[in-house]
């Protein structure tokens, strides 16, 4: 009993750890650009089939090592040309926020369908990095598992990095305090945004290169990442990027104690309720501001 | 656009519908795409007050639809109550709900009204599939399948005979759409404007943004409520696929083609949009794919929806044409 309870709270922290690498990129999105992006999940599930694609019937030399550095690129540049081309034309109309919401949601049914018509809605299971298990006081962990918690954390940690210590990411900080002030000393606004949207892009999609393994990539599975990392997002606060690490270390445990004591169909549910009682209470979410 | 337009709009569109059956009323494919164009121009309107008009980011519209619809297909199932009345039951109980919804959500931020609400959407899946939804009589994953028809003064109006229900389903639309005209044109429609316009001024003069946002959001949720009612007692079946998001989207493509907060638009947008998607039903699974494509495209290309396209056309013409002097 007291060993399942260990069991459940690693799988917390795992799911946890996953997820607040994905809300760090909605947040951070919401945070400079104000734009809400509804074809997150999208991206999701086009990590999990980029590497899907590398490693199964291209089997690419180095294994995961050569995805993640051929995924990082590819998903900044997919991420970037959408911007461009999609949210920023956008931006000059007075209600831009529903239509970028439209928009992206249209992306979302696009890819999602588009996925099923060229894998097939057979979903596609990942190689895994690593076998084996590790027992720590009679608590077994997997080391895949390990594996995914710290790549999710150091992914974190370094877009941290980035963000607090390059020119680049003290521009994006820049452009989400004011971005009119930003304009005027230099900072040419529409690279940024474009930047942070790619930035995010990155974010999400090497979390589904992470959680694929686990679970399976399926051509609708986006959906309900994408409500999850906005629930964790609204939950943290809106552009904190602190409150949504709390939020999704707690909604991570949530979810595995849920689904231990109750089943899978309350998760959700759950989740509804703990978000709508911290919005009642803290209308901007736990660490939101203002 | 002042509301004697609308309502000429609106007039002059809901004849042209009403006299169609005698041309097509022995097609039943066509009266079939007819019905469903009433139906969702209802809903579609709705959507336009809250989200155009309101400025509500509500993404709840087919929660409510479904939710209305699975409440009265339950009670006329289970407990053979007569339609009529479950379908103002299934309003009510939706009109609450948006209450119950709204009341925590409305004062919130924009994305997080969004979040609620289409939280609300996400969690009806489950909790429909579920062991809850299966204990209310839901009928778990495969949903509800045989709903009594709607009887009236001894009549039955079912998919039978498609003309006698369309002239009912008429009926209802043209009710609905009066009311979400008067709700636009009235006080509260004003205040609304007040409020996009300045919130602060707006608020300062006296104006309850919340108060306002609540009621207009119970009545769109109750009229959703009764139209979902009608939809599952003409459809005869039910289930959780109609909370997939293909449904969603086609609702927003209605509300793309029409343009937001241009209200007569949706209605029209709903029309246009029920009848391409019906034609690109031997698509099969590429639809949906061309359903996101046209969402993305035409909220980039048309702006201002339908009802804009014929404004700038319209005025365009009026440049062209030397002998009108430009009035104001």
């Amino acid at each position: 009993m007291s060993l399942e309870i260990i069991d459940v709270i690693i799988s917390g922290l795992i799911t946890g750890s996953v997820y607040a690498l994905m809300a760090m990129g909605l947040t951070l999105i919401y945070g400079v650009t104000k734009a809400f992006n509804f074809a997150y999940g999208s991206f999701y599930t086009m990590g999990g089939y980029i590497a899907w694609l590398l490693l199964v019937p291209i089997a690419i030399a180095g294994g995961y090592f050569s995805v993640f550095l051929l995924a990082v690129p590819l998903l900044f540049g997919i991420g970037y040309l959408l911007e461009k081309f999609l949210v920023a034309p956008l931006r000059k109309y007075d209600d831009w926020e529903v239509k970028v919401m439209m928009v992206t949601l249209g992306l979302s049914l696009f890819l999602d369908n588009g996925y099923m018509a060229v894998f097939g809605g057979r979903m596609k299971s990942l190689p895994t990095f690593v076998s084996g298990q590790i027992e720590i006081g009679g608590a077994v962990i997997m080391t895949q598992d390990l594996v995914i918690f710290i790549l999710a954390v150091g992914g974190m940690l370094c877009f941290r990095w980035i963000l607090r210590n390059t020119r680049t990411g003290l521009a994006v900080e820049a452009v989400a305090q004011n971005p009119a002030g930003a304009q005027i000393v230099g900072i040419r606004k529409e690279v940024i945004f474009a930047s942070t949207f790619a930035i995010s892009t990155i974010m999400v999609g090497l979390g589904g290169i992470l959680l694929s393994q686990k679970y399976f990539v399926a051509p609708v599975g986006g959906g309900d990442i994408m409500i999850k990392s906005w629930v964790v997002t609204a939950f943290g606060g809106m552009g904190s990027v602190q409150g949504s690490l709390y939020a999704a270390f707690i909604l991570g445990m949530l979810e595995a104690m849920v689904g231990w004591i109750f089943g899978m169909d309350y998760v959700m549910i759950s989740i509804f309720v703990v978000l709508l009682t911290t919005l009642a209470v803290r209308p901007k979410g736990l660490m939101g501001r203002g | 656009m002042s509301w004697k337009r609308m309502a000429a709009i609106m007039a002059v569109f809901y004849a042209v519908v009403g006299i169609l059956p005698l041309f097509v009323g022995d097609m039943r494919f066509v009266m079939h795409i007819l019905i469903m164009c009433l139906i969702w121009a209802v809903v579609a309107s709705c959507w336009d007050v809250i989200m155009g008009f309101a400025g509500i980011f509500s993404f709840g519209q087919v929660a409510f639809f479904v939710a209305g619809a699975y409440c009265s297909a339950m009670l006329a199932y289970h407990l053979h109550i007569p339609p009529v009345w479950t379908i103002l039951i299934a309003g009510c109980f939706t009109g609450v709900l948006g209450v119950l919804v709204g009341l925590p959500c409305l004062k919130l931020a924009g994305p997080y009204v969004a979040l609620v609400t289409f939280g609300v959407h996400m969690t009806l899946t489950p909790l429909l599939r579920g062991k809850i939804g299966i204990a209310m009589g839901s009928g778990g994953a495969t949903g509800l399948l045989t709903i009594p028809p709607i009887q009236l003064f001894g009549w039955t109006f079912s998919s039978e005979h498609l003309v006698p229900f369309f002239y009912l389903t008429f009926a209802v639309t043209i009710i609905c759409s009066a009311i979400i005209l008067i709700i636009i044109k009235s006080f509260w429609g004003t205040a609304f404007l007040a409020l996009k316009d300045s919130e602060e001024f707006a608020t300062s003069l006296g104006v309850n943004a919340f108060k306002y946002k609540l009621m207009v959001f119970a009545i769109t949720s109750f009229i959703t409520g009764v139209i979902g009612a009608f939809y599952g007692h003409y459809v005869g079946m039910l289930s959780t696929r109609m909370l997939n998001l293909d449904l969603f989207c086609t609702l927003m493509v209605m509300l793309v083609v029409g343009g937001i907060g241009q209200f007569p638009g949706a209605i029209l947008g709903a029309f246009i949009t029920v009848t391409v998607n019906e034609l690109l039903a031997p698509l099969g699974m590429y639809r949906p794919l061309i359903m996101g494509a046209l969402v993305a495209a035409l909220v980039l290309l048309l702006p201002e929806g339908v009802i804009g396209l014929i404004r700038s056309i319209g005025s365009m013409w009026r440049q062209n044409d030397p002998q009108t002097i430009p009035s104001s």
